[in-house]
């Protein structure tokens, strides 16, 4: 205990003779050194005394309204593990804002948070500039058999685990019941049905929007254009992750469908400044009779008082006309993160195994939080099944992840949405707009840097 | 009316009667010369000790390689690639331009708007008090907030200018405009607050006069109002030129930039670069660039304005 | 102030009534919305078409705000924007006479180099601001935020209060010394009466500016979470909740409003001083 303390001294004396430029870097190391000597002296502590560490987690709010699901954890943790307290720091909602001040921290060598909430797409950036520990050097590989398939890869940076995968989402077709059964038409099994059927509807004057969805450029466009971009069996990046394979054709094909939806009345010309919250609120405004959304889309949709509410059903996304039912659906959702100044990392871990093991995953997936799990075995469970309807879709959909792979992705995703949300727009011609991707992609993954 | 308040009034009445002493003149310059420095000194610490040296960071990084790791940044030498990269970048122009555009519309904006409702609250007799309140809400209104307010007017989905102005956001030209309106809004309050406070200070024996001399309303403003209003008008202009160069609240929750990277300011282009991008050397360089832009305006404008802002006490 | 006697309708509809109802109106118009809307419950503030009226009057986002922890960050916002308020006043009274008025050597530096201070963007000097303040232990303490905002605000409020400074007329302050009046006391009883729109100006501006400054707040002081930082975290992933943005900003709006009641008697002391003179 007098060591960490002597440690923590050192590191706060430091940094005061060094002077402005360097005094980042000096300072940032310094405490590097002191937090791993410090860590271990402070689990030997626990180990002597009962005393409790207290770990601090960083996460955004995931559900809005009734109990919050990240204290329910907390408290489910705290029953196991009284020698750790978990304390609670609720980070900005926004993405963007919550990574902004992330880097901010982590980089200024802060020791909170310990462990943090963060996004699918992140393991690439905070891998490559190392604000995010490599889990795989903590945890046994038999730790990550636990996860459903393909959500380890997707944590992963240059062979190295980053994230543990906490909840899943993915994209679901939401459509109305009742609209559909009025006029004897099926569930869209292909893009084309999907827009003739849109179209008809609006026509008809039955419904206001036919198909909505995320055409805002914003990172929600990249998640929509990688599911009909796959569907015709296209891919951005190599193997590797290092160069962009991205096929114009398949793209230019892409960018037309999505003009057209809006040129033939099956989208409304304002889809190109929806994100999540317009699309849902067409859709439970009864105005749209389609819906691409995640899996908070379907406990929305059915809440009571909202036009939609019971005439919802769910499926698979649809695909081109040609290939295999069903489409792809793109892969989101939040990992837990260790901060690597973290002094705390055994009970860091500690919590992050209780977080993706079955008593926390079955609560997660339980209502009111009904979030996807990530454990496999909970997955699997059929009682799990059962609670939700878009669980029973999960086994048949097939998924596609975003190219985050490569520490430039934010600048990837730009090249992607930007000109996705051009192409709808009708602001650059759908083979300008993927000529446009094409070249800016390849900007951002030749050059090293970040503009 | 309460004495004490009113003192300064009463001063008024002897006044530039008797010239200060010649004797000693100089001894008493230099004391006041030391007492000035006295009085500036504590804020110029203030500003210095806590802007300086990050500022100082700040053009140092963009001169830099930089390298942020869990360790902190770290510098690889000396370069100019961030500005190559900068100057060279499609979007750095575009974000450069579009900005200028910008800030000269709406500042022009207004500043005309604002004079305009200075000028009416001039001339009211009551109610002045609760109309200054009623014109600090909107410039009291946290920004985010604000800027969520006209998101949901512009809601393409419920908005309720949706009827009126749909798609408000969905073009660059229409997203532009939104925004701009979006700013007059908040903005115009402090115009109007800056030119009052300027304008009660306008002696009135000078409208007065005009009026005896029969000049019409229009006459007397452009003669002596305007004149007299320069330099508030000139410090209202140049801080708001400032703060509209420096734009990021309102695109960063409105449009993020879009549609497309049409209305991506200076600001957003550096906090993407250093924050979503994680790339520190080319966003300092954005940042410090703008930084350096706006000074060469404002060193202009304090040039064209020069007697007006006051600069006439510079020691030659 | 003169009163002119107008009969009839021509007494009300006049230039300045018409004009400030139109003021009122282009104010008034977004802000009625906002309060409208936050009056509105969960479902009828994504209604299509929007309400006009919130009937019924649901006080729910309210309840989500307070439930949210707003009455912590109303404190926080309030004892950091009330400190930089104070210290930039003071701290800019004195260097404002200083610049504006004592014979001070290379004050056209001194004030080109402030304005390039203010000029400088924020998000430039977080990054090392930020160390700077862990460094010193600072995170988290109401002085993390109110030292920079000092800082940043002061070139504004020196800049502004020089110009008031420098327009008033040179004989009084001058008969003020020739009766013997200290340097101090000249400026605390002759000067600083004269420029208090000056003051209320620089004041409000300041106590906006921290009452709503975001990214610093956000990166020193998460554990003290001002207004914006606080209400930056309402909501979840795909949700904007409007309905407890603007309950917030209502609750908000309030201490500003009962700041301009309180100093209503500076704000319309410095505006009619004019008019007293005539």
């Amino acid at each position: 205990m007098k060591r960490t303390i002597q440690e923590g001294r050192a590191a706060h004396a430091r940094p005061r003779r060094v002077k402005a430029g360097g005094a980042v870097g000096t300072l940032a190391a310094a405490l590097t050194i002191a937090g791993v000597v410090a860590a271990p002296s402070a689990m030997a502590a626990t180990r002597h005394a009962p005393s409790i560490t207290t770990i601090t987690w960083w996460a955004s709010p995931i559900s809005t309204s009734g109990p919050d699901l990240r204290q329910t954890l907390i408290n489910a943790f705290a029953k196991q593990n009284p020698n750790i307290h978990v304390k609670l720091e609720t980070a900005p909602t926004n993405t963007d804002t919550n990574r902004a001040d992330l880097v901010t921290t982590i980089s200024g060598g802060a020791k909170t948070p310990d462990v943090f909430m963060g996004d699918v797409i992140w393991p690439g950036q905070f891998g490559a500039h190392a604000l995010a520990l490599p889990l795989s050097k903590y945890l046994p590989k038999s730790f990550f058999n636990r996860f459903a398939s393909g959500l380890v890869a997707g944590a992963s940076y240059k062979g190295q685990v980053y994230g543990a995968p906490f909840f899943q989402d993915q994209g679901f077709l939401y459509y109305r019941k009742d609209l559909l059964a009025a006029d004897h038409m099926s569930v869209p099994k292909t893009w084309e049905q999907l827009r003739s059927e849109a179209a008809t509807l609006v026509k008809q004057h039955k419904v206001k929007y036919g198909f909505v969805f995320e055409g805002q450029s914003y990172e929600g466009g990249t998640c929509d254009f990688m599911e009909y971009y796959a569907d015709t069996g296209g891919q951005v990046l190599n193997s590797t992750d290092t160069k962009s394979v991205l096929n114009v054709g398949k793209v230019t094909k892409v960018l037309s469908f999505v003009r057209s939806l809006v040129t033939s009345g099956a989208s409304p010309a304002a889809v190109s400044t929806f994100e999540e919250p317009q699309a849902m609120a067409a859709f439970q405004n009864g105005e749209a009779a389609f819906l691409r959304n995640w899996d908070y889309a379907w406990s929305v949709a059915n809440t009571k008082g909202m036009k939609s509410a019971g005439k919802v059903g769910v499926a698979p996304l649809p695909t081109f006309a040609g290939q295999p039912y069903p489409g792809y659906s793109n892969i989101g959702g939040w990992n837990l993160y260790i901060n690597p100044h973290s002094r705390n990392i055994k009970a860091d871990l500690t919590f992050i195994k209780f977080i993706t093991g079955t008593e926390a995953q079955t609560i997660e997936a339980r209502p009111p939080f009904s979030e996807i799990p990530t454990n496999a075995a909970v997955r699997a469970n059929p009682k799990i099944k059962a609670l939700n309807p878009p669980f029973a879709v999960l086994s048949k959909t097939k998924l596609v992840p975003r190219p985050a792979q490569n520490p430039n992705y934010p600048r990837i995703s730009q090249a992607i949405y930007s000109n996705f949300n051009s192409a709808i727009a009708g602001s650059k011609s759908p083979s300008a707009a993927a000529n446009a991707m094409a070249s800016q992609l390849k900007a951002a993954l030749s050059s090293s840097t970040g503009l | 009316m309460a004495s004490t308040e009113l003192a300064p009034g009463e001063v008024v009445a002897p006044p530039s009667r008797a010239a200060p002493p010649k004797i000693r003149r100089e001894q008493i310059q230099r004391q006041y010369a030391r007492l000035g420095w006295t009085f500036a000194a504590p804020a110029l610490a203030v500003v210095g000790i806590v802007t300086i040296a990050p500022i100082l960071f700040a053009i140092f990084m963009s001169f830099e390689k930089v390298n942020v790791t869990s360790a902190g940044f770290s510098f690889s030498g000396a370069t100019l690639s961030n500005y190559h990269t900068m100057v060279t970048a499609g979007l750095w122009h575009h974000a450069l331009w579009w900005t200028t555009l910008y800030t000269v519309v709406t500042v022009a904006v207004e500043m005309v708007i604002g004079t305009i409702f200075a000028l009416v609250l001039e001339r009211l007799t009551a109610g002045r008090g609760l109309m200054m309140a009623l014109l600090l809400i909107p410039w009291s209104l946290i920004t985010v907030i604000s800027a969520e307010l006209w998101s949901y007017i512009y809601n393409a989905s419920y908005g309720i200018l949706n009827g009126l102005w749909p798609n408000a956001l969905g073009t660059p030209f229409s997203a532009t405009v939104a925004l701009m309106v979006a700013d007059a809004w908040k903005t115009t309050p402090f115009v109007t607050i800056i030119v009052l406070a300027g304008l009660v200070m306008i002696p009135r024996e000078l409208f007065e006069a005009a009026e005896v001399d029969g000049a019409s309303g229009w006459k007397t403003f452009w003669r002596i109002t305007l004149p007299l209003l320069r330099p508030t008008i000139g410090i209202a202009v140049l801080f708001r030129v400032l703060q509209a160069f420096g734009l990021f609240d309102l695109p960063y929750v409105l449009t993020n930039g879009g549609p497309g990277t049409s209305t991506q300011s200076l600001a957003i282009l550096a906090y993407n670069t250093m924050f979503t991008n994680i790339d520190f050397g080319p966003g300092a360089a954005v940042a410090v660039s703008t930084a350096v832009i706006v000074v060469i305006m404002c060193l202009v404008f304090l040039r064209a304005f020069k007697q007006q802002v006051g600069s006439e006490e510079v020691p030659a | 102030m003169s009163m002119r006697f107008q009969h009839g309708w021509r007494r009300w509809v006049n230039i300045p009534t018409v004009g400030s109802v139109v003021i009122a109106l282009f104010v008034l118009l977004p802000l009625y919305w906002m309060l409208a809307s936050s009056f509105k419950s969960q479902g009828n503030v994504s209604a299509s078409p929007p309400q006009l009226f919130p009937i019924p009057i649901a006080t729910s986002s309210y309840n989500q705000a307070f439930s949210d922890g707003f009455g912590g960050f109303i404190l926080n916002s309030f004892v950091v924007a009330t400190c930089s308020t104070a210290l930039v006043l003071t701290l800019g009274i004195l260097a404002g006479y200083s610049l504006g008025r004592l014979p001070v050597r290379g004050k056209y530096p001194v004030m080109v180099s402030l304005l390039m201070i203010s000029v400088f963007p924020t998000i430039a000097v977080v990054p090392s601001l930020y160390v700077a303040m862990r460094t010193i232990g600072w995170l988290n303490t109401y002085q993390a935020l109110i030292l920079p905002y000092t800082a940043f605000n002061l070139p504004f409020a020196i800049w502004i209060l020089r110009n008031y400074f420098l327009g008033i007329s040179r004989s009084m302050e001058e008969s003020a010394r020739i009766d013997g009046a200290g340097a101090v006391r000249t400026l605390v009883q002759i000067m600083v009466p004269q420029v208090t729109p000056g003051i209320f100006t620089a004041g409000v501006f300041t106590f906006t500016a921290a009452w709503t400054e975001f990214l610093m707040a956000l990166s020193f002081d998460f554990g003290k979470k001002t207004i914006p930082v606080g209400i930056a975290s309402f909501g979840a992933q795909f949700t904007v909740p409007y309905g407890a943005y603007f309950a917030a900003s209502v609750l908000a709006t309030v201490p500003i409003a009962a700041l301009v009641i309180i100093f209503r008697k500076a704000v319309s002391s410095g505006l009619t001083a004019g008019s007293v003179k005539g």
